[in-house]
């Protein structure tokens, strides 16, 4: 989740308090569910990481701002402009633009001068909006724009890559759509969003001239604000409309609360919208919701009463109507993230602090114990214990490197595993079939550690399995290796021999020709006429792929049979 | 004699028996040198020496003379020289050959033609001409003059007497031991044919102390002496006669392995045993899962960030589950889109269904209590597990692509905000021996409210120990379970590596036995 940087000063400017510590700052931050991640004494610079991806409006130093000014002040601050007159500028939307990027939004910001850290903070929140909240400008991506220069109404449009020119930012020569979508830096890394359509979303104003290429890139003419400029455009193009409209209403709040007076604009479709065929933006869209007073207080195991619960949301910026049995709640125009009645349950008690809870303990009687095959495995490693083997734990996720070439394993039965699509290194992009592989990492980066070695694991492993819902069955394994000089056969018969007589195992060994192992040296291990496990003497090529100078000897067994024993 | 005397010559090793005995047998002849006391207390030299060493410790011995030797032997230069033969000697045979055939060389023709170094060409030019056996020339050409060169004949000898076998260099005339010092190694010259060391030969005579204890050995008769009780001794009762060798016993233990837990195991059993106390019942889960149980099912929606190519791992082959059982895949696809029956809006967005069968590898712990909810699990009931999971990461100290997440959900009708908070301060007491508490609003897509629990460790200061909340109905009413649910996630790995002293997360899987047989864990 994003993680934004904020000045100290300006923070406080918003704040109005009086000037800040970055200690107070801290303090506030459960309110916003922030972490202060890193703060520069030098420099006043405050990084804090915001965690709620549903909670755009906080990702910024006005947002962060105005969540704690309204629990000081105990109610949110008045936006007038969300129910202002008949706006006076307009925003035309052609035909076509449905399978491209359909809506738009937009408002003009003036009497507020952009100052040098005011910039910092308005591209800042330019980018973790368009970033996160529009999935890398995809649904949602937003330009500013120097309001003098644009004469109204603006046309957002289609055009064919080679109909339309202008000079992007960045560069100094006019260049066609199509030269800036394979050319611009910008270009390279947004214009795959609009891959697929002969034509190309554009705005432009009443004398034809560009103001950018939505998602894409402005022009350098009047899209590059610049601090000391005190007239702005500000629109938000997107595939979504109420995730459009959100955007503005955040951006035109955080314009407010610097002090400019917000116009809105009317956006006229060519067909109607979930919204009608205007649109007037920022716009309040949010609907009241009564929620039970009895569900938050269930929620939250407190009595409260529905006039505290009203003083709660409202000061933590709700519009709040409260009953006896119900209070009635709307959020405020810049967010909405409400989706069920816990999302205020949760509001409430953030408002309230999670200090004001006390806690209690369950008071319900349960039974505690663990799964058959864990209890199972905590038997073998005790006996594997006594028996003089040292336990390792290793990783689950490896190569086919490890797991089959280094074992001889070829293209044969034994080598097929789950393998991951996306690996970002071959060395983790393949979950062992088998334990013997980890045994024998371990061995040959222990080459130098005093003989003998007896080593084990017990652990999960994925097995091929077509049957399967999920194409692989999760088993749990046991793997155990000798190594010293005079290693052999019978010494780890031995061990599986007296490890299987203690859990009344009954088995036999049946030659198997593997190869892993030298021939006539190894041997599977049967249960009930059912393959349960490998034991053998490792042949010395596979030692050799490993590095390991010493004769090495194995067994391998499934851990679930013994457990599916009741 | 003294009791000091006797309990020193019970506490003689064998090995220093010998040699004390030796030297009192030669007596008559005076002090013994090192070759000498190997004959005749018929011992390897490493076994000498450590004899020695052990007795002039106990002044039982004192080195009578001490006699310092040069020796000289041949470097691997020298070796190569005898074989290929010196610069020295190449040069001058070059030089003779060319002159016969009246060819003429520069010192550079020399050099490329004989593949020497400048220094070594320079060095051997300089001295043949200062012996008259060649001239330079006009036009820098070198010729033969016939004359022998000694310092080449010298070479060639010392290199032939040498090759076989190190010399004293007393050994050889005043003449040979000024070419051998001239081409010697020394500081700053390291590539030369010849070293000389020093030969340290000592001999050793008895101290009046050792004489005594050689006399009392010799008295006493050294041959009862036995080092290991054996079972013949006992048998036939032979023990009572003899004596047995006392031993060192400060020195230290020879080292052994024996089998134990991993150091990693030590401490989540302990976790376990703890979770299992509180009346946890454990979960088992797959390693491979379905988009669906591993995030659709926790209401995380299909573009989520988390859910990205770049955090996860998809499985390759098959990439999908055949089916997901009914009826929880249309609950969890409606609670997705418009909410279905959960009193919610939903997500709003186009539920992919084939999206919710793409197989991955389990990112969270949070799947197996997704599966765990839908097998109609106990009411009230608690439930935990000790997932291993795999995240797309880059793997360094801090991150490790496959790793245990700890954590489970308590089902109950009590179950609400403030028991979650409960039960948040009883892990903290109880898994991390915390005092201080502290609870903060967090965010997870599937709980609501959603807290981080805070606990000042005693030795890391504080620290965030886990995060929980309550499940959002949109996760709990799908699965079929209509009472509440706290989830709960505990991040154990940090106070696991200080528990086992080590700083880097890899190393919780560490492939050096060495450091998995010698990790403590201080819990």
């Amino acid at each position: 989740m994003p993680t934004i940087s904020i000045n100290l000063k300006d923070f406080s400017q918003l704040l109005g308090q009086g000037t800040i510590t970055a200690e107070r700052v801290e303090a506030w931050l459960p309110l916003v569910k922030g972490e202060l991640k890193d703060h520069d004494h030098a420099t006043g610079e405050l990084r804090i990481e915001l965690q709620d991806s549903n909670r755009p409006d906080l990702w910024s130093c006005e947002g962060i701002a105005r969540q704690i000014r309204i629990a000081l002040a105990g109610k949110a601050p008045a936006y007038p402009f969300f129910k202002a007159k008949r706006p006076t500028k307009r925003v035309m939307v052609s035909p076509g633009l449905e399978p491209i990027r359909p809506y738009v939004a937009a408002c003009t910001a003036v009497g507020y001068r952009v100052t040098g850290e005011g910039l910092t903070q308005l591209i800042q929140m330019q980018e973790k909006l368009a970033d996160i909240f529009g999935r890398k400008r995809r649904t949602v991506s937003i330009g500013l724009y120097r309001l003098p220069g644009i004469v109204f109404p603006v046309t957002y449009t289609l055009v064919k890559p080679d109909e339309a020119r202008f000079t992007p930012l960045g560069f100094d020569e006019p260049m066609s759509l199509r030269e800036i979508l394979s050319v611009h830096p910008k270009g390279v890394e947004y214009g795959p969003i609009l891959a697929g359509h002969d034509r190309v979303p554009l705005l432009r104003d009443a004398e034809g001239q560009v103001l950018s290429l939505p998602p894409v890139i402005n022009s350098r003419e009047i899209g590059e604000v610049r601090a000391g400029d005190a007239e702005l455009f500000v629109e938000v193009t997107g595939t979504d409309l109420l995730m459009v409209i959100l955007t503005l209403n955040i951006l035109a709040a955080n314009l407010a609360d610097r002090g400019a007076a917000i116009e809105p604009v009317e956006v006229v479709y060519p067909s109607a919208t979930t919204l009608g065929k205007t649109v007037r933006t920022p716009l309040d869209f949010a609907k009241a919701r009564p929620i039970p007073v009895k569900t938050i207080e269930a929620a939250l195991g407190k009595s409260f009463g529905a006039t505290p619960i009203a003083r709660a949301l409202t000061a933590y910026g709700y519009r709040v109507k409260p009953s006896r049995e119900t209070v009635i709640v709307k959020l405020p125009p810049y967010r909405n993230d409400l989706m069920h009645a816990v999302d205020v349950v949760e509001d409430v008690a953030i408002s309230c602090g999670y200090g004001q809870f006390t806690p209690i303990m369950p008071s319900q009687f349960t039974v505690g114990g663990l799964s058959r095959v864990e209890q199972v495995s905590d038997r073998i490693r005790d006996l594997m214990i006594g028996l003089g083997f040292q336990e390792i734990i290793s990783n689950i996720l490896t190569s086919r490197q490890d797991l089959c070439d280094r074992m001889r394993l070829g293209n044969t039965a034994w080598s097929r595993l789950v393998e991951v699509d996306n690996a970002m290194s071959q060395s983790f992009s393949c979950l062992r079939q088998w334990i013997v592989p980890s045994l024998l990492r371990v061995e040959s980066a222990s080459t130098r550690v005093f003989y003998p070695h007896r080593v084990f694991e017990i652990g999960e492993i994925a097995v091929p399995d077509p049957a399967d819902a999920q194409g692989a069955r999760t088993v749990t394994a046991l793997g155990g290796l000798i190594a010293h000089a005079g290693a052999n056969f019978s010494e780890i018969h031995s061990c599986l021999d007296l490890l299987l007589f203690y859990l009344d195992y009954p088995y036999t060994l049946e030659p198997v020709a593997h190869p892993s192992f030298l021939e006539g040296r190894a041997g599977r291990v049967l249960s009930n006429g059912r393959a349960v496990g490998l034991i053998g003497e490792l042949h010395p090529e596979v030692l050799e792929h490993w590095q390991i100078g010493m004769p090495s000897v194995i067994f391998e067994l499934e851990v679930d049979p013994l457990a599916e024993r009741s | 004699m003294s009791v000091d005397s006797s309990s020193l010559i019970s506490s003689l090793h064998p090995l220093e028996i010998k040699v004390l005995l030796a030297l009192r047998d030669a007596q008559g002849r005076g002090p013994m040198k090192e070759n000498q006391l190997e004959q005749s207390a018929a011992l390897e030299p490493s076994q000498l020496s450590m004899a020695v060493e052990w007795l002039l410790a106990k002044s039982l011995l004192s080195v009578a003379s001490k006699k310092i030797t040069p020796v000289v032997s041949l470097t691997k230069i020298g070796a190569q020289h005898f074989e290929k033969y010196a610069p020295i000697e190449r040069i001058l045979s070059t030089v003779c050959k060319a002159s016969q055939t009246g060819k003429r060389l520069t010192i550079q023709d020399i050099q490329s033609q004989e593949g020497l170094e400048p220094t070594e060409v320079s060095g051997a030019v300089g001295c043949l001409k200062k012996e008259g056996a060649i001239r330079i020339v006009a036009g820098g050409h070198v010729e033969s003059t016939g004359g022998a060169s000694p310092t080449t004949e010298a070479l060639r000898e010392l290199l032939k007497q040498l090759h076989s076998t190190p010399r004293d260099l007393h050994a050889f005339p005043e003449p040979m031991r000024r070419v051998i010092e001239q081409h010697a190694v020394k500081r700053g010259n390291a590539n030369e044919p010849f070293r000389i060391d020093d030969h340290v030969e000592r001999a050793f005579a008895l101290t009046p102390d050792g004489q005594s204890a050689a006399d009392t050995l010799v008295q006493q008769g050294v041959a009862d002496e036995v080092s290991q009780l054996s079972p013949e001794l006992l048998k036939d009762g032979s023990w009572r006669t003899k004596r047995f060798r006392k031993y060192t016993i400060s020195l230290r233990a020879p080292r052994i392995a024996s089998g134990k837990r991993h150091p990693y195991r030590e401490f989540l059993d302990r976790v376990k045993t703890k979770l299992v106390s509180m009346g946890f019942q454990e979960m088992r889960g797959s390693l491979i899962e379905t988009e669906f149980w591993n995030m659709d099912a926790l209401y995380m929606p299909q573009f989520h960030p988390a859910r990205d190519i770049h955090d996860v791992y998809f499985v390759k082959e098959p990439t999908h589950a055949s089916a997901i059982a009914e009826p929880f895949f249309s609950r969890v696809a409606a609670a997705h889109r418009d909410g279905g029956d959960t009193g919610s809006t939903g997500w709003g967005y186009d539920f992919n269904e084939e999206r919710a069968r793409r197989l991955v590898l389990r990112s969270q712990g949070t799947a197996v209590s997704a599966r765990t909810l839908a097998s109609g699990p106990n009411v009230p009931g608690k439930y935990f597990s000790i997932a291993r999971c795999f995240r797309y990461d880059q793997v360094d100290a801090t991150h490790a692509t496959d790793f245990f997440q700890v954590e489970g959900i308590v089902l109950g009708q009590d179950i609400n905000f403030r028991t979650l908070l409960g039960l948040l301060e009883l892990f903290a007491r109880e898994v991390a021996q915390a005092k201080e508490i502290k609870f903060l609003p967090a965010y997870f897509p599937f709980t609501e409210p959603s807290v981080e629990l805070h606990v000042k460790h005693p030795r890391l200061g504080w620290m965030e120990l886990g995060g929980a909340g309550l499940f959002r109905p949109e996760v709990t009413l799908p699965l079929g379970v209509d009472v509440p649910v706290i989830a709960w996630g505990l991040g154990l790995d940090r106070m696991a590596m200080v528990a086992l002293g080590i700083h880097d997360i890899r190393d919780l899987f560490s492939s050096d036995l060495d450091m998995v047989r010698t990790t403590r864990g201080k819990f």
